[in-house]
């Protein structure tokens, strides 16, 4: 018997682990909320994409924006009916790509991401397996101009790799100042650019840079893309604003592209040009974390959520029928209220939310009162159980029907509300609450009515509180918790509070 | 509202529901027995071939064209009694202490006829008076001849006596004296007094109604401090070997005394409720406990009665 108690611990102990586990885990992790009311920003970025389409078959592709360490890409959302849109993937790199048949005149093609930050703080923090972007490497006389300008930088006591990276754009900057940056400069284009001859400089220097470009998230109405160098200190990347020479926040900075990876190409079309804008709005938070690139995890992919909406709808109410089922179990077995039936308080708190709590009781006592009233004539009709719980169930449709139907009359349609409530399980009240004022008296239907509905009334508040509600449907591994007390509370031995009550007596000397 | 401390009830080892329903039942009590207890047959049939004394069946009537036969097998029984074999709370008991002619006269004095009778057992057959209307079968019993020693301690009723009975071994015992308020019946929450009984002496302890410590009973106004239960150490004995006839561990053994065949067993209960401790005005756990320390089932039945009284006994 020791080792039962045991068993049923370690039983216990697990279901709490398992059930607050994965609830930690989906809030710290996955970003969920735990009060229904928390909402995310959500950026919603629009590209544009403009072109002249030649008459022929129009192929356009645009690079899309990677997840970031906390930047994540909710959904990428395509409303151009008339252009069959793929994502295509190469060496890691994602592109949506439109195409047509024939398309003739000036076109237009929208793509809207939805981006959404989380709030890991690990924004700014290099990949582990991120590769190392490729330089063109200095030769012949650059190398000398290069090392000449390096030494320039570096007795102005720039050592750290941010600082020598932004002297090293002060000194291309100004071009005018340094012999050296004025005649690398010259040679900009075969390194593609002043950033990218930047970056030959500084791997030159030992230093790992990359080139960004995107747009900040947090700007809103039209921008286009802006040009950001990026420099890796220690384990962290720094974003600098080659004009500004500064660091620059890169919190909310969507990168759509990455060192020469080509941003647009449209084929079929000329005088093609791509603009963005961006929109800050908030959503729940859990819509966010379910439909995020996180969110397929088997833990989450393998849950309510990837049911049919329908089914959804049900399960929210059925995830928190236990919820019930342990209002009820504590009523009974710690507080030590007689109630009528387990399930009876349930069933009528399911009913009450849909009838409102004053009303729904006021309906209650009216139904199960009136059934008494003809129950009790049945009585002296000494008839079998099943036909008199037959005749009791007739009853019961008899007094909704009759409800219904004077309220209807009376210009209130409160009385319809009563169909709500279970007939089948009326009539086995009716019928128990009859035999227990036969045999026991009046006393005990009200105690055991009583307490059934005061029951009913916690469980209806439970049940109809959005912070239930919201916890049931994001973390259905709470009913593991929920599992747990009632076995907890089933194996109980403790006094009930009634108990404190009935034994007092005892107390008395 | 007058509320006592957990830690009060604690002290004075009173048993609550919930270790009742867990700690003793669930432990000692396999629900596969149950049936024994729950069908007054079976309890009946088992009694018999324990020889435990017990009214004695007079006959069964399990088919409703037996109904028809009933009138004539009775012939020359004064009295007896229609008992639903799987009823509960007395319910349908019906009690006849003679004839008037063709009539026969209940216990209350009211007459009922042939026809009303063979309703009665008809009705029992079919269910009426059973737990959750499964079909039943009536058990036709001999009246007791109460012992007249509980004269004045009664009201219109049966007395009995019940004794809780732990791994065998009598632990707690009360008299169920009915009332005008319990309606003739021995149902303490209708209000029938409960007298808790001296284990080792089988006198009156203390007595109870609602709960509440009474001196007199209330109709009679007979003071119960007064009430000796008569050959107690049968009562303990009989009650003791009910443990090894269903293999219950932790057992309500309701028990009678007929005048002339002293103790008999009435029925058993899988599920004793605790108001016993009340009438007593002590907790069962020390007790159980105390039990449970000892080795199983070593002991026979006038051990355990002799371990009962001498650990037991308060006067």
């Amino acid at each position: 018997m020791k080792s039962n108690k045991r068993q049923l611990m370690i039983l216990v102990g697990v279901l709490l682990c398992l059930g607050l586990g994965v609830t930690l885990y989906k809030v710290l992790f996955l970003g969920f909320a735990l009060s229904p009311s928390e909402r995310q920003t959500v950026w919603t970025v629009e590209a544009e994409i403009s072109f002249l389409a030649q008459g022929g078959p129009v192929e356009v592709s645009v690079n899309l924006p990677d997840n970031l360490n906390d930047l994540v890409v909710v959904d990428v959302v395509d409303e151009n009916a008339d252009y069959a849109y793929r994502v295509e993937e190469q060496d890691g790199v994602r592109r949506g790509v439109w195409s047509k048949d024939h398309a003739q005149g000036p076109q237009k093609i929208y793509q809207r991401l939805n981006v959404y930050r989380l709030e890991t703080g690990k924004g700014r923090e290099a990949k582990l397996n991120e590769a190392p972007p490729k330089v063109v490497p200095l030769s012949g006389s650059a190398k000398q101009l290069a090392d000449s300008l390096l030494m320039d930088v570096r007795a102005k006591g720039s050592e750290d790799p941010v600082s020598l990276a932004r002297e090293l754009l002060f000194q291309l900057n100004l071009p005018e100042n340094n012999t050296s940056a004025s005649s690398l400069l010259e040679m900009k284009d075969t390194f593609g650019g002043s950033l990218e001859l930047a970056r030959s400089l500084l791997r030159r220097a030992g230093v790992t840079s990359r080139v960004v470009r995107g747009v900040f998230l947090n700007e809103t109405g039209h921008n286009s893309l802006k040009s950001y160098l990026e420099v890796l200190a220690g384990n962290t990347w720094f974003m600098l604003d080659p004009r500004e020479l500064v660091v620059v926040d890169s919190n909310a900075f969507l990168i759509w592209q990455r060192n020469n990876e080509s941003l647009l190409e449209v084929m079929g079309g000329t005088n093609s040009k791509v603009s963005f804008a961006s929109v800050e709005n908030s959503v729940m938070a859990n819509k966010v974390a379910i439909e995020s690139e996180l969110g397929k995890t088997p833990l989450v992919d393998f849950s309510i959520y990837t049911l049919p909406v329908h089914a959804q709808t049900s399960f929210k109410l059925l995830l928190l029928i236990p919820f019930g089922a342990l209002v009820v179990a504590i009523m009974r077995n710690l507080v030590g209220i007689r109630t009528s039936g387990t399930f009876l308080p349930i069933l009528i708190a399911l009913t009450f939310l849909q009838t409102s709590l004053f009303i729904g009781l006021a309906l209650f006592v009216l139904i199960v009162g009136l059934g008494l009233v003809l129950r009790s004539y049945l009585n002296q009709l000494n008839l079998l159980l099943v036909p008199r719980i037959s005749a009791v169930l007739v009853f019961v449709i008899i007094i909704y029907l009759a409800i219904s139907v004077i309220s209807h009359k009376m210009g209130s349609d409160i009385g319809l509300l009563v169909t709500f409530f279970p007939m089948i399980i009326i009539s086995w009240t009716i019928e128990r609450m009859s035999i227990l004022w036969e045999e026991e008296g009046f006393k005990e239907v009200f105690i055991q009515g009583g307490g059934s509905l005061l029951t009913s009334s916690l469980i209806y508040l439970l049940l109809s509180s959005r912070l239930v509600g919201h916890l049931a449907y994001s973390f259905p591994e709470l009913l593991l918790v929920v599992l747990a007390a009632i076995l907890m509370i089933g194996s109980y031995t403790g006094f009930r509070l009634s108990e404190l009550r009935r034994f007092e007596p005892l107390g008395r000397e | 509202m007058r509320f006592i401390l957990p830690s009060q009830l604690r002290s004075k080892g009173v048993v609550g529901m919930n270790m009742r329903n867990v700690r003793f039942i669930a432990e000692n009590n396999p629900r596969h027995l149950y049936s024994l207890v729950d069908d007054k047959l079976k309890t009946k049939k088992l009694a018999e071939e324990a020889g435990i004394a017990a009214p004695r069946l007079l006959g069964v009537v399990s088919v409703q064209r037996h109904v028809r036969q009933l009138i004539p097998f009775l012939e020359g029984q004064e009295s007896f009694v229609v008992k639903p074999a799987k009823g509960s709370g007395g319910k349908g008991i019906l009690v006849i202490s003679g004839r008037d002619g063709d009539r026969f006269i209940k216990s209350s004095g009211e007459r009922i006829g042939e026809v009303g009778l063979h309703r009665h057992v008809s009705n029992t057959l079919s269910g009426l008076f059973s737990l959750g209307g499964n079909p039943d079968v009536a058990m036709l019993e001999e009246k007791i001849d109460f012992s007249d020693v509980f004269d004045g301690f009664t009201f219109q009723g049966v007395p009995d006596i019940r004794v809780i009975v732990y791994k065998g071994y009598p632990v707690m015992a009360m008299a169920r004296l009915s009332t005008a308020a319990s309606d003739g019946k021995a149902n303490l929450h209708q209000g029938a007094v409960g007298v808790g009984v001296d284990i080792g002496t089988g006198r009156a302890l203390l007595a109870t109604q609602h709960s509440l410590p009474v001196d007199h009973h209330p109709d009679t106004g007979r003071e119960l401090r007064e009430l000796v239960i008569p050959d107690w150490q049968d009562f303990l004995h009989l009650a003791s070997r009910c443990h090894e006839m269903t293999g219950l561990g932790y057992l309500g053994v309701d028990l009678v005394l007929d005048a002339s065949r002293g103790p008999l067993l009435l029925e058993l209960n899988a599920r004793p409720g605790l108001a016993i401790q009340m009438a007593n005005g002590q907790g069962l756990r020390p007790r159980l406990e105390l039990i449970e320390t000892l080795e199983p089932g070593r002991d026979s039945v006038e051990e355990r009665v002799a371990f009962s009284v001498a650990n037991f006994r308060r006067g």
